[in-house]
Formats: C-alpha cells, sequence, structure tokens
C-alpha cells in the first residue's frame, strides 16, 4: 500500500549529497532518524533513487538526529532537564536557584511549554511559580527531545511554544515479546538482561548523582526498575557561596510490559521526591529563603494494539494517573505554602501509516481531571478543572517534486471549576469554560539536493491557568504578590517560522525566524505596587496583544570523526502593543554558544565558549542584565568491553570563573549563576 | 506461560496498591489579616516608632534599651489601608511574633497579646521583625526595625524593673489589657 517516491538527480556527487542531505544515512552522515531510513532502497551506482515512502516527513526524519540521546546527551548532562537543554536552538531557562529551573521556548515559558514524561503530562507545578522545581531527575532520562512544528498539537495547544518530551523508557515495549508476536525491530531472544548505572558529580555544586538501572525479559514479560539518587550542597559562584540552594532528589522507577498475540499492555509506577532550597535575604522575602518539599508519583497504564493486517497502525491508549503534593516552609516549623494536586490523563491514539494521499497520520483524543487543593499561605481557591480535546496530524506529499506538508489540528475545551474559599473574593469563584482550538500547516520544500526551506504556519491558543484566573495573595517564595484575573480570556496568536537547512559533505547549517502575534498574551507583569502587609512585589496577570518575534541559526561540521566545530545562536524580542510598543517582561537576550572538537574512535576532546549579550529591553520595573562570556572543555571516553559500554564525560563549565547573571532569573540582582565548574559522567552499560 | 501472566497481573495490582494513598493538603487556608502599616507605643503611650506602607517616621525615638535591662510594656497597633489605626485580631489564631537579627544583643519577652518587652542583652544595634502569626505563617511583618541596645546597668538602676507594675496591665485605664489582648482604639494621623 505504501506509496514510492521517485528522486531523480544526475550525478553521483549529487546523488552522494542527496543520500546524505536528504536521507541522512547512517553509513554516511548518521544523521537519519533509523525508522526513515529502515525503509529507504538505495543504488549509489545509478542515477536513480527509489525510497519507498515513510512514515514520517523528511523533516521530522532530520529532526530526530537533534534528539539529546546516547552520548550527546551525556556530554551535556547537567543538574537539571532546563540546563541540560539550555543551547539547543531557542531555547533559555528562568530559574530561582539551581533547582527552580525550567525550559523557555522562544521566549515563552510557563503553560506555553509542555513538558512530557514518556509521552504523558509530566505532573508538577513547575509551570505555575519561578520557585517550582520540575518534578523529574534529568538523570534518569533516557532522550530528551524538543517537539516543534505541527507534532506540538498531539500533545499541547500552544504551538508558539512547545513540547519538551522527557523519555524514561518505563514500560519497554520494544523487548517485550511472545513467541509469533510481531516484531517492529531486531529479533531478540527470549531472555534478555540490560542494565546501566550512571554517576555525575560536580564542584559547582558539590555533591553527585546517580542512577541504577535494569530491564529484563524472561519469555515476553519485560520488568524494569530504576532507582536514582541526587544529593548536592549549595551553589558556588564567583561571589562566594549561594545559601540555600541544596537540592536532594530521590526517585524509584518499576515498570512491566507484556505482549499478548496483537495486543500489548504495560504498566509503570515512578515515584519522586525533592528537597530543594530557594535562597533568601531579598527585600520583601524571608532572610533564610524557603525549604520546599515536593513529592511526585505516577501510575501510568499503557495498551498497544496492532492490527493483523497492517502491524504499523496501531491503537496506543495511556492511562496516567498522578499525585503531586508540594510543601514550602519559610521555616521548619511554619509551612508557607502547601499544594496537593491528583490529576487522571486519557490519551487515545490512532496511528495510519498511509491512507489515500496522506502518511503518518495521528488521530486521537486526550481528557483530562484535575484536581488542586491549596494550604497555607496560598490565595487560590482549591479547583477542579476538566479538558477535552480531539487532535490529528497528517503528512502528504504537495503538489511540487521535494515538497511535503504536514496539518495539524487541535480542538477541544478547558472547563475550571473553583470550589469556595475563605481566601478568595466570593465575585471571583466564578466557573469559566473555554473552547480552545490551535491548527498548524508546516511546508517543506527540498530546493536542492540536501537543502530544504520550510515553513510554519499556525494559530496557538491555552486557557488561563487557575493560578492566572483566582490567585489574589502573596507568593512568599517566589517573593511576589500575585493577583489574578477570573474575567481573562483564552490567550491565542497567530504565528509563522521559516527555516533553511542546508545538509553539505563538509557542514550542515541551519537558521530560521520566526514571528507570533498573540491576541491577549498572558502574563504576570510588576505594577510597580507593594503589599505592605507582606512588603511584595504586586505582579497582576494581565492580557495584552503582544508580538514575538526571533531567529535562530547553527552550523556544524558534517564529519563523525576528526576535527569537529559547531556554532549555535538564538535571539528573540517581544513587544506590547501599545503606544510605544513596550517591551515585553522575561525575554531571554541574545546567546552564542559555539564549540571546537577532535575526535577519535573512543576519545573526544573540545573546548566551548557561550556568551550572552546584555538585556536592555526591558518591561516596567524589570532590571537590566549584563552580558557575560564563559570558557569551558571537555574531554570523553567511550569504549565497549566484554559486552558492556562505558563512557566517562569530564567537563570544566565557566573556566575562568565569569560573572554570570541570568535575565530570566530572579535572584540575578543579588547573585550570578554558578561558578567555575568542574564535573563527571561515568556511565556503563551491558 | 500462565504464571507468567498471574506474575505480570501481580505486579500491575501492586502498582495500582501503591497509588492508593490520598493526597490532600495537611494545613488549611485561613482567612487573613492584613495590615498596611504599624505603630509602637511605650508603656505611657508614647509614639516610638512608625511605619506606614513601607515608610518609616524617622522623628519618632525608636526602640531602646539598656544592655542587662528589660524595656517598660511596648504596644503594638497596627494602621489600615486609610492610616486607621486598629487593634490586633482579637482571636486564637493570630499571635504577635518576632525575629531578632542578633539574638546575642537582645531578646523579646513576649506575655502575651498585642504587646512585648525589650531585654537587652549586650551594647550594640541589631534589628528586630515583628509578625502577626497566623497558624504557621506570618499575616503580616514590619521591615527590619532598628533597635539599640545601651551600656549595660545595673539591674536596680534600669529604668523598668521587671516586678514593676506596669502601666498597660493596670485597671481602670483607658489602654486596658484583657485576656491577653488590648481593648483600645484610637485615631492618629
Amino acid at each position: 500500500m505504501s506509496m514510492k517516491a521517485e528522486i531523480t538527480i544526475t550525478s553521483t556527487i549529487m546523488n552522494r549529497t542527496l543520500i546524505r542531505a536528504a536521507m541522512g544515512s547512517l553509513l554516511l552522515g548518521g544523521f537519519l532518524h533509523f525508522s526513515f531510513a529502515q525503509e529507504f532502497v538505495q543504488d549509489l551506482g545509478n542515477s536513480t533513487i527509489v525510497a519507498e515512502q515513510s512514515t514520517e516527513t523528511v523533516l521530522d526524519g532530520l529532526r530526530e538526529d537533534e534528539v539529546l540521546k546516547t552520548e550527546k546527551l551525556d556530554r551535556k548532562i547537567s543538574t537539571t532537564i532546563a540546563e541540560t537543554i539550555k543551547n539547543e536552538p531557542d531555547i533559555a531557562f528562568r530559574s530561582m536557584g539551581p533547582a527552580a529551573a525550567r525550559p523557555v521556548i522562544k521566549g515563552l515559558s510557563g503553560s506555553h511549554v509542555v513538558i512530557t514524561e514518556d509521552g504523558s503530562f509530566c505532573g508538577d507545578m513547575s509551570a505555575t511559580s519561578p520557585d517550582h522545581a520540575v518534578a523529574s531527575e534529568v538523570l534518569t532520562a533516557h532522550k530528551l527531545r524538543i517537539t516543534r512544528g505541527p507534532q506540538i498539537l498531539t500533545q499541547s495547544f500552544a504551538t508558539a511554544g512547545g513540547v519538551i518530551q522527557v523519555e524514561h523508557n518505563d514500560i519497554t515495549f520494544e523487548i517485550a515479546r511472545s513467541q509469533g508476536a510481531p516484531t517492529q525491530s531486531a529479533a531478540v531472544s527470549n531472555t534478555q538482561i540490560h542494565g546501566y548505572i550512571t554517576d555525575y558529580a560536580e564542584s559547582g555544586q558539590p555533591g553527585f548523582a546517580t542512577v541504577v538501572g535494569l530491564n529484563g525479559n524472561i519469555h515476553g514479560l519485560s520488568l524494569k526498575g530504576e532507582l536514582s539518587a541526587r544529593n548536592m550542597g549549595d551553589m558556588k559562584t564567583p561571589k562566594g557561596s549561594l545559601k540555600n540552594t541544596e537540592i536532594e532528589n530521590k526517585s524509584i522507577a518499576v515498570g512491566a510490559a507484556y505482549t499478548f498475540e496483537r495486543f500489548k499492555f504495560g504498566a509503570s509506577f515512578r515515584t519522586f521526591n525533592s528537597n530543594y532550597g530557594i535562597p533568601g535575604g531579598f527585600i520583601g522575602g524571608h532572610p533564610n529563603g524557603v525549604d520546599i518539599e515536593l513529592s511526585k508519583r505516577d501510575l501510568t497504564l499503557r495498551g498497544l494494539y496492532l492490527p493483523a493486517q497492517k502491524s504499523s497502525d496501531t491503537l496506543s491508549v495511556t492511562f496516567r494517573l498522578n499525585q503531586y503534593h508540594h510543601t514550602e516552609y519559610e521555616t521548619k516549623e511554619y509551612v508557607g505554602a502547601e499544594f496537593a494536586v491528583n490529576q487522571e490523563n486519557v490519551h487515545i491514539e490512532k496511528f495510519i501509516a498511509q491512507s489515500g494521499p496522506f502518511f503518518g497520520i495521528h488521530i486521537g483524543g486526550e481528557f483530562d481531571i484535575r484536581s488542586i487543593e491549596m494550604g497555607g499561605y496560598v490565595f487560590t481557591p482549591p479547583t477542579n478543572s476538566y479538558a477535552a480535546s480531539l487532535f490529528s496530524v497528517a503528512s502528504l506529499n504537495g503538489w511540487r517534486n521535494g515538497l511535503e506538508i504536514t496539518l495539524s489540528a487541535r480542538l477541544g475545551g478547558a472547563f475550571i471549576r473553583p470550589r469556595e474559599s475563605v481566601v478568595a473574593d466570593k465575585d471571583a469563584i466564578e466557573d469559566r469554560n473555554f473552547a480552545l482550538w490551535a491548527i498548524a500547516a508546516e511546508f517543506s520544500q527540498r530546493v536542492a539536493p540536501g537543502k530544504f526551506l520550510t515553513l510554519d504556519v499556525f494559530r496557538t491558543t491555552r486557557a488561563p491557568t487557575i493560578e492566572e484566573l483566582y490567585n489574589q495573595g502573596p507568593h512568599l517564595a517566589a517573593y511576589t504578590y500575585e493577583r489574578g484575573n477570573h474575567k481573562l480570556d483564552a490567550e491565542s496568536g497567530y504565528g509563522a517560522e521559516l527555516e533553511f537547512r542546508d545538509y553539505g559533505e563538509i557542514i550542515n547549517w541551519r537558521a530560521a525566524v520566526h514571528s507570533t502575534w498573540f491576541l491577549n498574551h498572558l502574563a504576570p507583569r510588576a505594577t510597580g505596587d507593594t503589599n505592605w502587609s507582606q512588603i511584595l512585589p504586586i505582579y497582576q496577570v494581565s492580557g495584552d496583544d503582544a508580538l514575538l518575534m526571533g531567529a535562530n541559526a547553527s552550523i556544524e561540521t558534517a564529519a563523525e570523526t576528526g576535527f569537529y566545530a559547531q556554532a549555535g545562536a538564538s535571539y528573540v524580542c517581544g513587544f506590547y502593543q501599545n503606544e510605544n510598543w513596550s517591551d515585553m517582561p522575561q525575554i531571554p537576550p541574545f546567546k552564542f554558544h559555539g564549540e571546537f572538537a577532535y575526535v577519535w574512535t573512543h576519545v573526544r576532546a573540545g573546548i566551548n565558549t557561550e556568551f550572552a549579550l546584555a538585556q536592555n529591553r526591558l518591561d516596567r520595573y524589570e532590571q537590566r542584565t549584563p552580558g557575560f562570556v564563559t570558557f569551558g572543555a571537555s574531554l570523553e571516553f567511550h569504549w565497549s568491553l566484554t559486552l558492556a559500554h562505558y563512557s566517562i564525560v569530564l567537563r570544566g563549565d565557566n573556566l575562568f570563573n565569569a560573572d554570570v547573571r541570568n535575565h530570566l532569573s530572579r535572584l540575578k540582582s543579588v547573585m550570578p549563576e554558578k561558578g567555575r565548574n568542574v564535573s563527571i559522567l561515568a556511565k556503563a552499560e551491558f | 506461560m500462565k504464571k507468567l501472566q498471574f506474575l505480570a497481573l501481580a505486579i500491575f495490582s501492586l502498582i495500582f496498591a501503591a497509588c492508593g494513598d490520598s493526597n490532600s493538603t495537611s494545613t488549611e487556608q485561613h482567612e487573613h489579616f492584613e495590615v498596611e502599616g504599624w505603630r509602637l507605643y511605650s508603656a505611657e503611650w508614647d509614639t516610638l516608632y512608625s511605619v506606614y506602607r513601607g515608610k518609616e517616621d524617622s522623628k519618632l525615638p525608636g526602640l531602646k534599651v539598656n544592655a542587662n535591662c528589660m524595656s517598660a510594656h511596648i504596644h503594638v497597633k497596627f494602621l489600615d489601608e486609610n492610616k486607621k489605626e486598629i487593634a490586633g485580631p482579637n482571636d486564637e489564631e493570630h499571635s504577635l511574633g518576632w525575629e531578632v537579627g542578633n539574638k546575642k544583643i537582645l531578646d523579646i519577652h513576649f506575655e502575651g497579646g498585642w504587646g512585648f518587652h525589650l531585654k537587652g542583652l549586650k551594647k550594640g544595634e541589631t534589628t528586630l521583625i515583628l509578625k502577626v502569626k497566623h497558624h504557621d505563617h506570618a499575616d503580616a511583618k514590619t521591615p527590619e526595625i532598628k533597635v539599640v541596645v545601651d551600656k549595660a546597668l545595673d539591674a536596680d538602676k534600669c529604668p523598668f524593673q521587671e516586678d514593676e507594675d506596669d502601666p498597660s496591665t493596670s485597671s481602670g485605664t483607658e489602654h486596658e489589657h484583657e485576656g491577653g489582648n488590648h481593648n483600645h482604639e484610637h485615631d492618629h494621623e
């Protein structure tokens, strides 16, 4: 049933270039996703290449190479997910101490950026406040993927932002097989054991992190167990130690998967506990900071059906039950804030490899129930919220040779039901319903061998969060007095992104520009007023029309061994529509990252630099942030021995102890970011 | 094979059971006492310190005590959004709290209600933050108030003797101290 695509080229050189560029052959360059390459049929000696149509577009195949995994992930592992991906295109991170760091995409933060774990929501409150950490241990991630383009709509309405996918592989379908069951990858034996141990230590925040995991497969029943721990002290900065920034994380994960004829079933249970500090000593803040204890429990059930007539057309159902508890202690006795979140989510998705002119079709629905209770010094009423949505993504070949089009849509609603509370203004306790829709279209044209021009156009939206609607009080850990607005409408916007990619024999480069016109952009903005009871600055959530624009570019050498160079830069700016087109708050400044390395078969040595310009584009009452330059070096060893693979990554960051201020950090006026930092990651897999 | 299926079922059941505990908050939300300013009076109801919307009145004498001595009773009043003086909450949920910058220099003696005594320990300067405690947290707090602890005096030479009658607690006055709470309200502009 699969459609044949014919690509004709005229010379052997072009032939090779096409193979490297369009298909990214594993043999030559290694930048092509395996699922794309496996169906590719090539003839190096012929001027005609015939490729069997993939289930994903060429662009998605190329994007797959940008996923952080294996050695590429090990090279960048840091304290948090945000810090690990900070040098990816369009990525910055907001922070409030090293633990409370969350990724920002194209200058958009909070609920514009969705974080998922193993394909389902990451149940935490990190999107709601700068002092809330992402409840996920980065060392347990097998892959970190930044979803871009129309695929975002399978998981979120916020196409202007993005989705950070964390893959733990707690349900290991790929090694769960029964005899006679259909297989999708290489054959495996009936009994299989796979284990891994990773240790990480650093001097910038003295401490260690470790993860130990074991996967076993016995006659089709696949089991997984994993333990992780992190214990890190106060962060060292060039100005001294930043007190109350310690982190203590623990996670336990167990998973099981079983295959019965054409059905696969899996379940996993993952706990994550974290105790971390938010520094103090600021005007309006607690002198000794705030200690936060959070715990998260996720139960995930997954089912997969592979039809007999076409096993690629899968139907998957994922259910996740999440419990999240979060307590903020002002001192050992004082509970400043407490949150208890219970959430259930069902995600149903049908994948169709090919239907008519379309391929790689995802159709599905998502249903979500969330209940949140507050205690202590929190001024948001307890609220139940419900959400339902339908989504679809499909690709087709366009009317021009080499043109691929991906269309996607997501329709749904959010229904928010606050409960009466002594802390909330009775007039503000109002049920709210939001109808939401978002669409996206991506046109990717191969303009020449190895060269792709892509245009994305989209409508983005999101419902206000319950904090944005109903909050009315101080948030001590964030050093703010927060005011919501129960009359807020949903945020929406229209945007476009134009990207060019060039995959050559020596270098690969890409550049993109993007722009989004927001209607009713929701953000807390400093009002300049102070709540004198608590002596805290007042932030009010408001909806304003705004224009966000930006660009990013990256370049890297293509060689697998020998000299390697890579550089990337990102810039974004945002304006509110008013008389002066005033600047939006919390927009990261221009940032550059570059690396030179030499790669041997088992060893890689490199030096790198990172710099950011000063941020002088400021919203009202926002403070200017100076620029910085840092230099680093790395040395890696990777080798295999007696059925095991070993990696050691030594890294030195900010070697000259530069005073680095993150514009998106609430602490920037008091202390710089991490100073000189030497880290080591050691990993063994068998 | 059936054993394995049973094992899988058992694992899944165990996972379900592990998620069975309830998840709710252990602390309750409560209405909070909001103020815009604080005013501290001496035992004789002379104003010692006042702050309104973050601005301290620099003409006032401030808080002083000698080392080795206890100050007379200091009354605590609050200012609302109209700068009208109001008394502290008259319930069991709220109480006066404090935070001393240097506990080697200053101590606080608390006798209940909305008042306190300064106790000088060592000559020097330190800071005091007063709070309206409400359960486990503070509804309101002052900025850091400077407290001067003057030279040490012999106990018998201290201006205020601990066994001396505290005028604030004396009966029959306008500034009565009843049941740990002041039934006192007057306007000062």
